[in-house]
């Protein structure tokens, strides 16, 4: 299994492999599965911003009607609005469609549970074998779904997430805000949001654009530098760029210092679990232990997952957490919902800097520091099983204090640690090392390369 | 999903099915990719409007097609539920390159389809229709890149339309007209537009009804029992019913008494107030229709049966009015296209400037007796037997119409002879000033068309 959705729903280039007929054919699977569920399935779609959201979601729409599901189009909004809705106005499931920072000529679907969650791989597999054994079930003519639209979608979801922090302490700050949208879908929820926080507000590429001429819609330095350089031009409090569908942001402080991910993570954790006195905060193993440093300091404790966010949220979901993330950005707040969410990020660490009344470099600052190097080895997808065994046999590599198996392989040793896992979605092996001593993190991650290289070409034949 | 599509849907004026045994939302997806080839090929467009009736199966199919045709680069103009005249008006009036609604018409309600017009209102003709069929049985659509995928734009269809005749129609008196939608596509503008411009409306079964489970979609006489009965209890001064989209009418007067198209056709023309040009008829149309338009001052001429001729032929005679037998009939003053909506509101507008009554109008136009047989012929020969008879007919007498069959105009009748497009049989149509005539007629051509029959087999 595992064909059609990978990580991230389904992707595909437009008009070739993520075609109309395609998405015609898949969402009556999907409708098929949810009407053998629910007696009178209603499904919400939204799109982001893409050229090809209207010919998707008119497909979409169609296959799900056609399997007997009411339809409801709640138009372009960002992911967490329609994760927002389904889960707040009894949907039985939704339908996001975006392929979030992929260059533009992408598109993709997104399959979210009634309860505001991405689908679990389990169901996931249960449509792949609907739509591959053709056991798609068409409603006759009498059960045909109805088509509607609901419009309130972003001012439903603007309320509510007003309701969850002081509205009053943050526009005391009158904070300037530096928002590159990217020409994403935030565009539509985020000026407005800020702005009803007393937020003055320094626009980016805050017009939908489905071509992405502004920016790459992927929240990486390299495409930020506009955003880097604004931000101490004007004097900004802080910049944030928000990527395709709005449900990761990347912040940049005061100074238009890029800040990683983790950073932001281990702020929001620290915050939390401090004023928590404890509680559990889960997050990948991909994460860096400064993470894990913050939330044991105040008295919590870290679950790590594997990586992908609904495993992270449903892990949040089960061991009742206070709070959870992601390294590229996406921050998961359950008061509001269980599903990343950059609105809420946004809003979250305004709050904390009111709060603490600090810089967001001063922030940042008091998170320890650490330097991660990532690198890629190439591996046939048909061996990396056999690979990732062979490099578990072998582990007296350096002696690890510790070993992790949720997601590849963790080792952990006295001056950091390395992580040796399969990629889900390319015929890779990615390796991430962390350490305090950014020569020590490179040593890691080659010695590792090596190792798995020798065992690569030992399986090759 | 099906994986072929049956020819069989594609009809001369339309594309008609069952849906989920002729018709799939796959079809209409292709469909809809055909269109849109068409439109960006063989009229170098790039817009199209769309809209859907009442049925139940309308939103699978309509969304389907929308898919289909922006996967070819064309932007949709999406009117949503309407009736046809709504999204046809629609699609006018934004100068769109075509225009199409999904609906099977007069169908029961397991059926649906679609049907298409240029943005000037004139039906495709059905040359041009098959080559959206070509396109889709040879799966040959083009389909754009990325960067020009179509877009959707939703727009709503009620107020721009019902100001279009609020404009248009005042009436001095306060008339009163029962309107029967039959539960279809017309509840959704009729009412509305009857009572903004004033007129008072006696409803019947003016609440949407995808089942059509009031009374069938087809206007029929037989299916107008209640209509009749609520334009005598109320005192209407007419009462009117429209077919499941909104392209025909059926007038009833203020008697109960049906009116024919011929009829309505004829009332029109003599108390409409309309210019004195080219009257389209068809090839079935009464012999009154030109002795009672004639005298003063219209042009007749005569066109195959079909609805979609009507609009074409009218565009291009800038005729000032066209009946089509079967119920379809234009005023293109207000627009070309054959919204049934126009019909009712000019013969209130007739009845607002006249002291008669409905009745006593129609009193004055003579009806003949008609007679319709039916000729078995296989198939296989029935053009053959159809075309020698052309030949044979037209060098014995002076006054014929050989556009659809063959028309003989006759001192006191007249005669049609023509295949039946769809079952193995020639039809003869016969109207005449008497029955004894209609008799003498009928027997006549019969013996003629079995002779040739007989030739040829």
């Amino acid at each position: 299994m595992g064909q059609l959705f990978g990580t991230n729903g389904i992707r595909g280039v437009v008009n070739q492999d993520m075609n109309a007929k395609f998405c015609l054919e898949i969402s009556s699977a999907i409708g098929t599965y949810f009407r053998k569920k629910f007696s009178s399935p209603k499904i919400a779609i939204g799109t982001d911003a893409r050229l090809s959201n209207s010919m998707l979601r008119s497909a979409v729409a169609a296959g799900l009607l056609a399997t007997g599901c009411k339809v409801v189009d709640i138009g372009i909004v960002p992911s967490p609005v329609v994760q927002y809705t389904v889960k707040k106005k009894d949907f039985s499931a939704g339908i996001i469609i975006t392929a979030s920072h992929n260059p533009p000529e992408f598109n993709g679907i997104k399959v979210i549970a009634e309860d505001g969650t991405e689908l679990s791989k389990e169901i996931e597999d249960k449509i792949e074998l609907i739509y591959f054994n053709k056991e798609i079930s068409l409603v006759d003519w009498q059960e045909v779904g109805t088509y509607n639209q609901y419009n309130d979608a972003i001012d439903f979801y603007r309320q509510n997430i007003l309701s969850t922090i002081d509205v009053e302490l943050i526009k005391r700050k009158k904070f300037h805000i530096v928002l590159d949208c990217g020409g994403g879908a935030g565009c539509t929820v985020t000026p407005k949001l800020l702005k009803d926080l007393g937020c003055e507000v320094t626009c980016l590429f805050c017009r939908l654009d489905g071509t992405f001429s502004g920016r790459n819609s992927e929240p990486l330095i390299k495409n930020l530098s506009e955003l880097l350089k604004k931000v101490p031009e004007v004097n900004a409090d802080f910049g944030v760029a928000q990527d395709g569908d709005a449900d990761r942001a990347i912040f940049v402080d005061e100074n238009g210092k890029y800040l990683l991910g983790d950073k932001t993570l281990a702020l929001a954790a620290k915050y939390f679990t401090k004023r928590n006195k404890g509680g559990i905060i889960v997050t990948p193993i991909t994460s860096s232990s400064c993470v894990n440093d913050v939330v044991i300091k105040y008295g919590g404790t870290v679950i790590q997952t594997a990586v992908g966010s609904p495993i992270v949220a449903r892990t949040m979901i089960d061991n009742n957490a206070l709070f959870g993330g992601e390294e590229n950005g996406g921050l998961i707040f359950p008061d509001f919902q269980y599903c990343r969410d950059s609105m809420m990020s946004i809003l979250k660490i305004m709050e904390i800097m009111a709060i603490e009344d600090k810089t967001l470099s001063e922030l940042i600052s008091e998170i320890p520091h650490y330097d991660m190097f990532k690198i890629k080895v190439a591996c046939p997808n048909d061996i990396k099983k056999t690979v990732l065994k062979q490099m578990e046999e072998n582990i007296e590599i350096g002696k690890p204090t510790r070993i992790d198996k949720t997601d590849g392989l963790k080792l952990y040793f006295r001056e950091g640690w390395v992580l040796v896992r399969p990629s889900g979605t390319e015929p890779i092996f990615r390796i991430y090392s962390e350490s305090d001593d950014p020569k020590q993190a490179e040593n890691l991650a080659f010695e590792f390369k090596e190792k798995i290289e020798e065992i690569i070409s030992k399986n090759r034949n | 999903m099906s994986n072929t599509i049956s020819p069989h849907i594609f009809r001369a004026y339309d594309i008609r099915g069952l849906y989920n045994k002729d018709i799939f939302p796959e079809t209409f997806y292709y469909i809809g990719a055909s269109a849109g080839t068409y439109l960006k090929q063989d009229l170098g467009g790039k817009h199209l409007t769309v809209g859907c009736d009442i049925r139940k199966s309308s939103p699978t199919l309509v969304h389907s097609f929308i898919a289909g045709v922006t996967s070819t680069g064309v932007d949709v103009l999406f009117t949503g539920t309407t009736s046809f005249g709504q999204t046809l008006f629609k699609g006018w009036k934004k100068n769109q390159d075509l225009i199409s609604f999904v609906t099977a018409s007069h169908l029961p309600p397991e059926w649906n389809g679609i049907k298409f017009y240029y943005g000037d209102g004139v039906g495709l003709p059905e040359e041009e229709l098959m080559k959206i069929r070509d396109y889709t049985l040879k799966n040959s659509q083009t389909l754009s890149n990325w960067q020009e995928i179509g877009t959707v734009t939703q727009t709503e269809s009620n107020k721009d339309y019902s100001q279009f005749f609020k404009d248009r129609c005042s009436f001095k008196n306060k008339l009163r007209v029962a309107i029967d939608c039959g539960g279809a596509s017309m509840t959704l503008s009729a009412p509305e537009v009857f009572a903004n411009v004033g007129l008072e409306v006696i409803p019947v079964f003016c609440e949407p009804d995808p089942l059509f489970s009031k009374r069938p979609s087809d206007p029929k006489p037989q299916n107008l029992d209640v209509l009749i009965k609520k334009v005598k209890e109320n005192n209407c001064d007419f009462g009117v019913a429209f077919d499941g989209d909104g392209d025909r009418s059926v007038i009833v007067d203020n008697s109960g008494k049906i009116l024919s198209a011929d009829q309505t056709g004829i009332i029109i023309g003599k108390l409409g107030n309309l210019n004195k040009g080219t009257v389209i008829v068809n090839v079935e149309c009464s012999k009154a229709v030109k002795e009672q338009l004639e005298p003063l001052g219209y042009r007749i001429k005569q066109i195959p049966v079909g609805h979609t001729f009507l609009t074409l032929e009218a565009k291009k005679e800038n005729s000032p009015l066209g009946i089509e037998s079967s119920g379809h009939l234009i005023i293109p003053n207000y627009f070309l296209f054959d919204d049934a909506i126009v019909v009712p509101l000019k013969i209130a507008e007739i009845l607002d400037n006249t002291k008669l009554s409905l009745s006593e109008i129609v009193k004055e136009i003579p009806i003949y007796p008609t007679r319709k047989e039916e000729i078995p012929c296989p198939d296989e020969i029935k053009f053959d037997v159809i075309d020698k008879l052309k030949r044979k007919l037209s060098e014995e007498y002076s006054d014929t119409n050989l556009m659809d069959g063959i028309r003989i105009n006759l001192e006191n009748g007249w005669v049609l002879i023509r295949c039946s497009n769809t079952s193995p049989v020639i039809r003869l149509t016969t109207e005449a000033d008497s029955e004894k005539i209609v008799d003498e007629i009928i027997t006549d051509f019969k013996e003629k068309t079995e002779e040739i029959i007989k030739q040829v087999k």
